[in-house]
């Protein structure tokens, strides 16, 4: 999911501005910001509910950090960055109470309603998304939904970008054959 | 013919510079089996899109409400703070400085007492530097040889003169490493803070 466009400018600004703790500055980045963010979270965690509260976390998080940032590196990919931390810290807290993968499928699990508005297919690829191991997903997630180019995602997650590439190879091996029967039909 | 289905999800990515860009449209335009499989990333790519992305339930504008309620107060950082900060990182510049020094230092040293025992340059010196004593090792050799010192004098004092050395030679760069190590180790710690990696 890709954000509205806003000048360099503009952003330099609201950051230097958010930075001096101008909340209202913050709250225009927030905005802007906001539905990657959610789709970063939700890609990884499978539940808008938990996404938009994860979401909400991610933006706090930057907040307290913001002092911080060093524009070095794009605003939009340190934002993924803690996004990516939260939405892994959630994983990790859901992971010791309950299966990770059981508790994926549970919160994807259609009811009746759903069952109407979700077509099958999109609900499989969800499912097989969120049955990737973490590290996989997350690149996946960034390289297929957000956009980020290697380096993006490398510097993202401080990782090197063969790593990026094996992992983003190894997740895409992994759905291809579990989406097998849908690829084929295509 | 070589294939290149090696490079073809770099390529589909659009992460290929333009020669291997080129050379792989090169060989997709005559080779069947690298096309079907470009094909199939490509379906696969329109698969996963398929999945939709989160439906949000929050209106955007309160979404941003409710985060700017939930912040906790910050107060901007203060000039101290950014000085601070600016130190902070100027710490193993100035860590490098004083090993050069030290160095240095120990260096010139080193070679003024190599000096001192020569024959040559030994008058220059106690012409310049009168009160120094021989602790170099040509000194040593000719205390040694000297039968009206003591041998134990001789070598109490000699040793004396080298653990000297070694002391003010080495405490300093075994300091300024410690010091070093302490700022990586703190480094690490801020880093750990700030970001939990995904490994």
């Amino acid at each position: 999911m890709k954000t509205t466009t806003i000048s360099e400018e503009t952003e330099r600004d609201w950051i230097a501005r958010a930075q001096a703790g101008d909340r209202q500055a913050f709250g225009e980045l927030v905005y802007h910001y906001r539905e990657g963010v959610i789709n970063v979270v939700y890609r990884m965690c499978g539940d808008a509910n938990l996404a938009e509260d994860a979401a909400q976390e991610a933006f706090i998080r930057a907040w307290q950090h913001l002092p911080r940032y060093q524009p070095r590196s794009p605003f939009r990919n340190w934002l993924y960055r803690i996004a990516t931390n939260v939405a892994v810290d959630g994983l990790r807290r859901e992971r010791d109470t309950v299966d990770i993968e059981d508790a994926s499928l549970a919160a994807s699990s259609p009811g009746p309603e759903t069952v109407v508005e979700h077509n099958e297919r999109a609900e499989r690829v969800r499912q097989a998304v969120l049955a990737l191991a973490p590290a996989s997903r997350l690149v996946l997630v960034l390289r297929e939904y957000e956009d980020l180019s290697y380096k993006e995602i490398a510097e993202t997650l401080d990782i090197p970008v063969g790593t990026v590439m094996s992992r983003l190879n190894y997740a895409r091996t992994q759905l291809r054959e579990t989406l097998k029967t849908y690829l084929e039909a295509a | 013919m070589e294939h290149v289905l090696d490079w073809l999800p770099a390529y589909h990515d659009g992460e290929l510079k333009n020669g291997q860009a080129r050379r792989v449209e090169e060989h997709l335009a005559q080779c069947a089996s690298c096309r079907a499989e470009l094909e199939a990333l490509q379906s696969f790519s329109a698969l996963l899109h398929e999945s939709a992305p989160a439906a949000t339930l929050m209106r955007p504008d309160r979404f941003v409400a409710q985060v700017e309620l939930r912040l906790p107060s910050r107060p901007a950082q203060t000039s101290a703070q950014r000085v601070l900060e600016t130190g902070w990182r100027l710490i193993p510049v100035g860590l490098f400085g004083a090993w050069a020094f030290v160095q240095t230092v120990f260096i010139v040293v080193a070679g003024v007492l190599l000096l001192q025992g020569f024959p040559l340059t030994a008058n220059l010196f106690s012409a310049v530097l009168p009160s120094t004593s021989g602790v170099s090792w040509l000194a040593g050799q000719q205390c040694f040889t000297d039968t009206s010192l003591g041998v134990v004098w001789c070598v109490a004092d000699y040793v004396i003169s080298l653990g000297g050395i070694l002391v003010v030679g080495f405490v300093p760069l075994v300091v300024i490493g410690l010091l070093y190590w302490g700022w990586l180790a703190g480094w690490w710690l801020r880093r750990q803070r700030r970001v939990v990696y995904v490994q």
